[in-house]
């Protein structure tokens, strides 16, 4: 569902965000930094801001003196909706929506419709309903209650429409799911395809906007779109990577942001799986930020991969090193250490550091064994050979009256070579 | 690497007769993202009449820590500590103190979250708690 064109006024949001008391100011400022970026990503325009620091309120999440100075503010400037950072009960939604007289949505909702907007495949956009109708659930029973709340009970009244809702929409999940799974299916057996076929398989991984498009790009010499917005990427891109020798593919994937739901991370499961099934993962980090927010950022990363992918080695990608001096690299190193395994140094913009990333990606890609051995010099020889060089690294090969190589696979590839009874070189 | 001390506590739930609660500490070495070494193990467990404070689960982490020859930070989850702001919990202790962050302090958690439910359930069976 590609989002319609939006109307001057639908495109200006006021955007709002209650703080606890004690938060740390700076860390709030960037958390609402982010929301901006996030309306930005979804087409909207910023016109206004309204914060508040207090404990939620039940029915408002604000004030109700707040709310209603949002309310002066939305018709100030003619906004047409208003993004609130927190999260928003059903109830919040439509008492801030009654008194602001216009679409009230929380940043849930929001990155829902810039994934809605994103969505190009069939499969993502079953993703981004699933996600949706999920969202909605537990929303569906207090939404029809409001909407009662007007209506009369018993005859002509809205009867058991509520209950026909709710279940309207978990068929719709069963529904979505049951496609998705067979979907999930079909990816799993390309995975297993690709590994047979001997490629090891390597996934970026981040914070959404930490140039992980752009690294794809500067990496496999590609053209995917990569822009300074966030959830550029929602589908994932596969390409071969070259190595030298080992076949790999690279995979693009969706970003991670802070305190996403878990219902989102599970609608995205079959896109997430390109990471938590990879041999190995690269987590690209924007080091050119402050230390703070590297760190919070990392964390979330780790957060959203830890238990899912069990001992698969992590190289961390730091990026745009051209931003920063030595000595400031050198100083943000000392405060991220403890969360960068395997760090490598990069700027994907300028492509430096290409080579000693690929050198990295090597030493980590699952074992080959190297193995010296004969073939007849004879048309099945040749054949072999020709075998050999699709499914490993041919290191050295001599013609004689036997054709003598020196070779690294796959420990698989390693035994078939020998069920052939082709003894070792001696 | 880095040294920490991971804790977790099984048990805040109310049984018959008030809480029966243990801690376990783990002191262990850990790189960003896997555990190196795991060097010492102290369980210990705790009757309490009413319902768990924040300063009874600090002291309850403290004094179990303590029964370890191993200088390290604490790590623990957040909900542990209700949920509170670090500084809350970080002002409390006499040791550093820090939440989780890193895939390694997390597997660290998980792994004191075994032993102190599973030391838990063989305390309660051994000593005929009414769990």
């Amino acid at each position: 569902m590609p989002a319609e064109k939006k109307t001057e006024t639908e495109s200006r949001v006021v955007l709002v965000k209650r703080t606890n008391p004690r938060a740390d100011p700076e860390r709030s400022e960037y958390l609402f930094e982010e929301l901006r970026e996030l309306a930005r990503a979804a087409g909207y325009v910023p016109v206004g801001q309204l914060t508040q620091t207090r404990f939620p309120d039940s029915r408002y999440q604000l004030g109700k003196g707040k709310i209603e100075e949002l309310a002066e503010l939305v018709k100030q400037r003619r906004a047409g909706k208003v993004i609130f950072y927190n999260r928003l009960s059903t109830i919040q939604l439509f008492n801030i929506s009654e008194i602001c007289g216009c679409q009230v949505i929380d940043k849930f909702q929001l990155i829902l419709e810039i994934f809605a907007k994103r969505a190009t495949t069939r499969r993502s956009k079953l993703q981004v309903e699933l996600a949706r109708l999920r969202y909605e659930i537990p929303r569906a029973r207090a939404i029809v209650s409001l909407v009662k709340k007007e209506e009369r009970a018993g005859f002509m009244g809205l009867g058991d429409y509520e209950d026909a809702y709710e279940q309207d929409l978990k068929k719709r999940i069963t529904r979505i799911e049951e496609e998705l799974e067979s979907a999930g299916k079909d990816d799993e057996s390309l995975r297993a395809f690709r590994h047979r076929k001997g490629f090891s398989l390597v996934a970026l991984a981040g914070y959404t906007n930490a140039g992980k498009s752009t690294l794809f790009n500067a990496i496999v010499d590609e053209s995917v779109e990569a822009q300074n917005m966030l959830f550029t990427t929602l589908v994932p891109t596969t390409r071969a990577l070259d190595l030298g020798g080992r076949k790999a593919l690279l995979t693009d994937t969706v970003g991670f942001i802070e305190e996403l739901p878990h219902w989102l991370v599970d609608a995205f499961k079959s896109t997430l799986d390109e990471i938590f099934l990879s041999d190995l993962i690269l987590l690209v980090v924007d080091v050119s930020e402050r230390p703070d927010i590297i760190l919070q950022k990392l964390s979330t990363s780790h957060d959203t991969l830890w238990d899912r992918i069990q001992g698969v080695p992590v190289i961390t990608v730091l990026n745009k090193i051209d931003l920063l001096e030595e000595s400031e690299l050198e100083a943000v190193m000392e405060e991220i250490g403890y969360m960068a395994p395997n760090p490598v140094f990069v700027s994907a913009k300028k492509k430096i550091g290409m080579q000693e990333l690929k050198a990295e990606i090597t030493k980590h890609l699952p074992a080959w064994s190297f193995y010296s051995f004969s073939l007849p010099n004879s048309e099945k020889g040749m054949s072999i050979l020709s075998w050999l060089y699709d499914e490993g690294i041919v290191h050295r090969v001599e013609y004689g009256e036997q054709i003598s190589v020196d070779y690294e696979a796959r420990e698989d590839i390693i035994n078939r070579i020998k069920s052939l009874e082709l003894g070792p070189d001696e | 690497m880095w040294d920490i001390i991971a804790v977790d506590i099984s048990g805040r739930h109310r049984i018959e007769g008030g809480y029966y609660m243990v801690c376990a500490a783990a002191a262990l070495t850990v790189s960003a993202d896997h555990i190196e070494k795991v060097k010492q193990v102290k369980i210990l467990p705790v009757w309490l009449k009413r319902a768990p404070g924040l300063l009874d689960v600090v002291q309850l982490i403290e004094d179990t820590a303590n029964q370890l020859s191993f200088e390290g930070t604490i790590v623990a989850e957040k909900g542990d500590m209700y949920n509170q702001p670090l500084w809350v919990p970080e002002s409390m202790f006499s040791r550093p103190f820090k939440y989780q962050e890193s895939m390694a302090e997390r597997r660290a958690i998980e792994l004191a979250h075994h032993i102190s439910l599973s030391a838990r359930n063989l305390l309660i069976k051994e000593l005929n708690i009414e769990a």
